[in-house]
């Protein structure tokens, strides 16, 4: 059957010359689809709005000072746990020097040049040890455990990536 | 500046009273859509809980040019469109829930035609149930236009969507609802549907 021109003043709710109405009103007699639509068409335009329980606005309150309160001890452990772990780095990193320094001048000036020279070696050892590696493991490893490692390292990726998303978004509509 | 304007900007400032104020003024309309999207009062009035606290924490975010009945209708909108296609995604289904009874509208009883106040309101039940098969993009349009008289083009900033797209899915979604109603007809009266025309 076809359903034009009814099926479009309906869906557009399309005002109609008392010719047309006429014409609907034939056409909806005989069409069963047609006729859902007019009706669907006038319960929606009769729809009511449904409203919450009594005490909406307390029940917010609530749980926003629960989320307030909740925030507020996230952020206190963090920067609790931030603090301390800086502050043992810290004295772990330093302590051995603050002892040399306070001993003499010299002893500490040697250690610093000691504990660079000690860093510098070490960079270069890795950087050497690095292209070994790297000349030398491609022959050892069979392909399924290159497959395996580079699966590993795209998952950590990935879930980094994923963790990073999930704390900066910004919700969706706002 | 109106009473609505001078919360906002008192909200923005930290005014927890201002914003009250605002979810005194938008709990009904919010609460709403999000009944009309998830189907029960529970999950409804859970989902408008945290549309506010949403709106709360993005606050200075809201740009004043834009009305914030859409701004948070948006939110609201947005979050049960996620809600729904998470749980579509879960082990819990929607009809295992249903069966439980959702709560639907009573008649009132001071209507002053209460046999047609009944069919009315079996026919919004009915409707009410339906919205539950649209996909959740297009029954959050469909309830901003039908519910809140929202134009093609608030829907569409609403819902972050063009208006051509906003208008195909408000008539995708009448068809479907018409083929469902007619579905459900033709199931109550199966012996009309033999002397009737074939619609399609």
């Amino acid at each position: 059957m076809n359903h034009l021109p009814f099926e479009e003043w309906l869906l557009n709710n399309s005002p109609v010359t008392p010719e047309q109405q006429r014409d609907l009103d034939l056409h909806l007699r005989t069409c069963a689809y047609c006729s859902a639509l007019a009706e669907t068409g006038k319960v929606l335009s009769s729809v009511k709005m449904a409203t919450p329980a009594p005490g909406f606005t307390t029940r917010f309150q609530t749980r926003l000072a629960e989320r307030k309160a909740a925030d507020r001890r996230r952020k206190l452990w963090g920067a609790l746990l931030f603090t301390l772990g800086g502050l043992v780095l810290l004295m772990w990193a330093v302590a051995p020097y603050l002892v040399s320094f306070f001993a003499s001048p010299a002893t500490w000036i040697s250690a610093i040049v000691g504990w660079l020279v000690f860093i510098g070696t070490t960079l270069f050892a890795l950087v050497d040890a690095g292209v070994v590696i790297l000349s030398v493991i491609p022959n050892f490893l069979p392909p399924f455990a290159w497959l395996v490692l580079l699966s590993t390292f795209a998952g950590v990726g990935l879930l980094w990536s994923v963790s990073i998303w999930r704390f900066v978004r910004v919700p969706r509509g706002v | 500046m109106t009473d609505e304007n001078a919360w906002v900007l008192q909200a923005q400032q930290g005014s927890d009273e201002a914003f009250t104020q605002l979810v005194e003024t938008y709990q009904k309309p919010v609460y709403n859509l999000c009944y009309r999207m998830l189907g029960e009062p529970e999950t409804a009035e859970d989902a408008a809980q945290e549309t506010f606290l949403r709106a709360y924490q993005n606050l200075h975010r809201y740009d004043s040019s834009r009305s914030f009945g859409t701004w948070i209708l948006s939110i609201a909108a947005h979050y049960c469109i996620d809600r729904l296609r998470k749980k579509k995604f879960s082990v819990f289904s929607i009809d295992a829930e249903d069966e439980e009874g959702t709560p639907f509208e009573v008649a009132d009883p001071a209507s002053p035609d209460p046999e047609v106040e009944s069919v009315k309101l079996e026919d919004r039940n009915r409707l009410h149930l339906m919205l539950k098969d649209l996909d959740p993009t297009d029954r959050a349009a469909v309830i901003m236009r039908y519910w809140y008289d929202y134009s093609e083009v608030e829907i569409a900033q609403a819902l972050k969507l063009t208006v051509s797209a906003v208008k195909s899915r408000l008539h995708r979604s009448r068809r479907a609802l018409a083929g469902m109603w007619q579905e459900e007809k033709s199931r109550a009266h199966p012996e009309r549907r033999s002397r009737e025309s074939l619609a399609f």
